[in-house]
């Protein structure tokens, strides 16, 4: 009888992101679908002529906190998470997903130095609190905020 | 899924109160009894890939509190929230509740809402769609749920943005301007008098068009309340359109904009509502 091991349940963020990284690196061909099936491209300078399975070397690259690649930066600078990669990819990956991390990568999030900026709106949760004030009765903030 | 839920409406979607206090009325409508959660106390932290002990201690405490409401179910309105729940969230937590996005419930419960859309909506509008939602396909819900609508024409065009909805296009340089004005083009191929967004962050960015376009921008929800026979007033949209910092302050009035901060209301909120759609 073969006997499965499946990972625990990740604990922290940090470690669900770990297990996902770990799998994605050994499921993906490189076949280049995903780049090939993103609708942005068109919007990152040089992206349109580059070799898919290039870029994907790069973002996975990216997922082992390696360097990445200027044009694996480009496409996740351009990603607005259409998941039209995740739909084409033969192997199931959540490619979508798998942007998403390597965007946390470049940010430094997950250990390498960072390679692109963040996009956090400033005084983001500021502008939440007001614009509550503006539409909502005290009581319904209570309610319904706290 | 139960009839007593909570519904969390997300972050950015306080800029709406009355999106949020329709989306509660049809909750209602079809039988849901239901505990409105949101705002900055109940962030999924989707916006901190910066920062990921700031994410997941958002997260954690967001899903530890929904386990406190007990209800068994949460009802999303943000896609994503929504996302950030099915994707990260549930991964490294112990939710104990089941969710759907609110059109999934509208949608199943459809003839219980039909039987509430008893005034005639005399609109000819278009669907404002994305493509991007792909963990819930929300525009065959919504064309289904507008349908229903007594005196509603519904045109459903060839064109759907990329991303989940307008926000996640703003960052891209043209993105969101390309979106804009094959939004504005595809109304005038359709003839309508109506954008019907489906999302918070579309009614956003599109509102402010009806300065200088021949068409309203109307949330889905809204023209479903309006067939309930309930006007609630886009307060946002009425600021956003009103032409000068003069006519904004004055619907606003003092009071809400003491209570928002007088001075982060003329930095920060000001500006965000006397910008112009770029197309
Ligand atoms: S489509 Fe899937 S297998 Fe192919 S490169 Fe992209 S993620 Fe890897």
């Amino acid at each position: 009888m073969s006997v499965t091991n499946f990972p625990a349940k990740p604990a922290t963020l940090i470690e669900h992101l770990g297990q996902f990284i770990a799998d994605t690196l050994t499921r993906c061909t490189r076949c280049g679908a995903c780049f090939k099936a993103c609708p942005m491209t068109g919007y990152a300078p040089g992206l349109p002529a580059a070799d898919a399975q290039d870029v994907v070397a790069g973002v996975l690259g990216l997922l082992r906190q390696e360097a990445g690649t200027a044009d694996a930066l480009a496409w996740i600078e351009a990603c607005t998470q259409s998941g039209r990669c995740s739909a084409a990819c033969p192997e199931g990956i959540n490619a979508m997903k798998m942007m998403r991390v390597a965007r946390m990568s470049a940010l430094g999030s997950l250990g390498a130095p960072r390679k692109i900026a963040p996009r956090e709106e400033k005084g983001f949760f500021r502008r939440i609190g007001a614009f509550s004030q503006l539409q909502f009765s005290a009581d319904e903030i209570e309610k319904w905020q706290r | 899924m139960s009839d007593k839920v909570t519904f969390w409406y997300g972050c950015n979607v306080v800029r709406h109160g009355d999106i949020i206090r329709a989306a509660i009325a049809l909750l209602e409508a079809v039988g849901v009894e239901v505990t409105p959660a949101g705002g900055a106390g109940y962030c999924c932290g989707t916006a901190k890939d910066a920062n990921l002990r700031a994410a997941e201690g958002m997260a954690r405490r967001t899903v530890e509190k929904f386990n406190q409401h007990g209800h068994g179910a949460v009802v999303t309105w943000c896609p994503s929230c929504h996302r950030h729940m099915n994707g990260f969230m549930r991964e490294y937590n112990d939710p104990q509740f089941s969710f759907a996005h609110i059109t999934q419930i509208l949608h199943q419960r459809r003839e219980r809402l039909a039987a509430r859309l008893t005034h005639r909506v005399e609109r000819r509008a278009m669907l404002h769609q994305h493509f991007g939602f792909h963990e819930v396909d929300v525009n065959p819900l919504i064309v289904d749920l507008l349908k229903l609508v007594p005196g509603l024409e519904l045109v459903v065009p060839d064109y759907a943005a990329p991303g989940h909805m307008c926000s996640a296009l703003a960052p891209v340089p043209r993105a969101l301007p390309d979106a804009t004005r094959a939004t504005c083009e595809a109304v005038r191929a359709a003839g309508a008098d109506t954008v019907v967004t489906v999302f918070h962050s579309c009614q956003r960015l599109l509102c402010g068009l009806e300065s200088t376009e021949p068409f309203h921008v109307v949330n889905y929800v809204s023209l479903l309340t309006a067939a309930m026979g309930i006007e609630l007033p886009d307060e946002y949209k009425a600021w956003k359109n009103a032409g000068s910092e003069e006519k904004v302050m004055e619907l606003i009035g003092a009071e809400r904009i003491a209570a928002a901060g007088d001075r982060f209301f003329r930095e920060a909120i000001l500006p965000e509502l006397m910008r112009r759609p770029q197309k």
